[in-house]
């Protein structure tokens, strides 16, 4: 249900371009693509990065493994090698970009902005929760019994 | 090979000037520069080939650049997280001065390295950092001037905090459907403009529609307040509708619509590619986890242990008799 309301907004435009529209206008499918692919991949190798970083404080606990050290830089090299690889196939997930350095950087810029945006979403939807339950009268859990 | 006649030295190490044409006349800096005074025939031939009318390429130039965009971009961004880092742990105040300085160096990177095209993102934030601490200042200010048992702020705040918020909502606004709009050059939207505002609208429509209905389901007599998100996940797609319908004085609504789709599949490729890696961390744990031996048995407690035991026990239960 939750995930229905969230998906929501997005159902409702597509709803209403297709009823007053007749078609999903300004929908490229293959541009839309490759910055979905663009997106998956760097999102992948940034969070695999911060999580090695999390690794760091889970060893404290565990007298300092290596392995799962070993494991998260292995999954991240692998995120990287991946980028490179896919990016470097062609054109396909080449947006304005004319190399796959050039690439790469743009993803990652392009995921900073995007994060921040998302950040900034975050902070106003719970902000506005919070304001709304902090604004109401404030109510008892309990009833006193009369003694 | 062209010369000018006050050509004396070629000096193999030199730098283009890409606003110059054709260099060959060594000057006092070191780098070799072409006076307006001679033909423009030079100027739309060495625009023509890019520099390389003597296949020479220009890799110093790039190196500088790059360098320049290291120290002068991403050096500061990876500051910020630095920065914070310190701040939760050993030296909150050195910290914060770290992160703080590494934002300021990134919103002044259009500036101190334009060559990048990275410096737009630093620019976006130059852009839009004063709207967005209004909304989340206002946010703060309505939140902690309400019922709150902690860090209560006087009522009064609480208008303010709206006009804040509202402030901060309206010039985020302005930036599309007025002359507010983040330009890189004049009449060249910020690109990334256009990435960080449909992002933010269905975002924040979503979330708010999501917590509308959490509130229903999870809290209990919570319907004011889930009405209240709904008109907030209202407002927000509202703008959206307008954004798809209202050309902007530099945005249009085609643009808008075409960035709106590109959001929805950046949104879902940021989050399949973080679960996916945090898939990918738990089987790590799990796997380390579950190769550990198992902890050593110890010997059952002796006789004189099991009396120790008991005697403690008696002495810390019950009561005073009265």
């Amino acid at each position: 249900m939750m995930l229905l309301a969230f998906l929501i907004p997005p159902l409702l435009i597509l709803a209403i371009e297709v009823t007053f529209f007749g078609e999903f206008k300004g929908l490229d499918s293959g541009v839309s693509f490759t910055r979905f692919a663009n997106a998956t991949l760097t999102a992948f190798t940034l969070c695999s990065l911060f999580l090695l970083g999390n690794l760091f404080f889970y060893g404290e606990s565990r007298n300092r493994p290596l392995a799962p050290l070993v494991g998260m830089i292995m999954a991240t090299g692998f995120g990287v090698l991946a980028t490179v690889f896919l990016i470097g196939q062609g054109p396909m997930l080449l947006e304005d970009n004319g190399s796959v350095r050039a690439q790469a950087i743009y993803n990652i810029v392009h995921m900073f902005v995007s994060s921040g945006a998302i950040l900034l979403s975050l902070c106003v939807a719970l902000g506005a929760t919070f304001s709304a339950i902090t604004s109401q009268k404030q109510r008892s859990s309990f009833e006193l019994e009369d003694e | 090979m062209l010369t000018s006649r006050w050509t004396v030295t070629l000096d193999l190490t030199w730098h283009f000037d890409h606003d110059s044409t054709l260099s060959i006349r060594p000057t006092r800096d070191g780098y070799l520069g072409v006076p307006h005074s001679l033909p423009s025939i030079f100027r739309y031939t060495a625009s023509e080939t890019g520099g390389d009318i003597m296949n020479i390429r220009d890799f110093r130039s790039d190196m500088d650049e790059m360098l320049q965009a290291l120290l002068l971009f991403w050096i500061p961004v990876s500051m910020v997280p630095l920065g914070v880092w310190y701040s939760l742990t050993s030296s909150p105040l050195r910290g914060r001065f770290l992160a703080f300085t590494g934002i300021v160096l990134i919103c002044l990177s259009p500036w101190t390295v334009p060559s990048s095209p990275s410096s737009a993102a630093g620019h976006l934030l130059g852009a839009v950092i004063g709207p967005c601490m209004l909304i989340v200042l206002g946010i703060y200010l309505i939140s902690f001037s309400g019922n709150v048992s902690v860090g209560k702020l006087p009522r009064s705040d609480r208008k303010i905090g709206v006009l804040m918020a509202a402030v901060g909502f309206a010039w985020l606004a302005g930036m599309h459907w007025w002359i507010l709009t983040p330009q890189i050059a004049p009449d060249e939207v910020n690109p990334y403009w256009n990435v960080f505002w449909p992002t933010f609208l269905l975002l924040t429509s979503c979330l708010a529609s999501c917590s509308a209905v959490t509130l229903l389901m999870i809290g209990e007599q919570r319907k004011t307040e889930s009405n209240i998100m709904f008109i907030v996940s209202a407002f927000s797609f509202t703008l959206l509708l307008l954004g798809l319908n209202l050309d902007g004085p530099l945005v249009n609504a085609g643009e808008f619509r075409q960035h709106l789709w590109l959001a929805v599949a950046d949104m879902a490729g940021i989050a399949i590619g973080s679960i996916l890696s945090i898939l990918v961390f738990a089987l790590v744990i799990y796997t380390y986890e579950r190769n550990l031996p198992d902890p050593e048995s110890i010997t059952p407690p002796t006789d004189s242990e099991l009396k120790q035991v008991s005697s403690l026990i008696a002495t810390h239960l019950g009561g005073e008799e009265e």
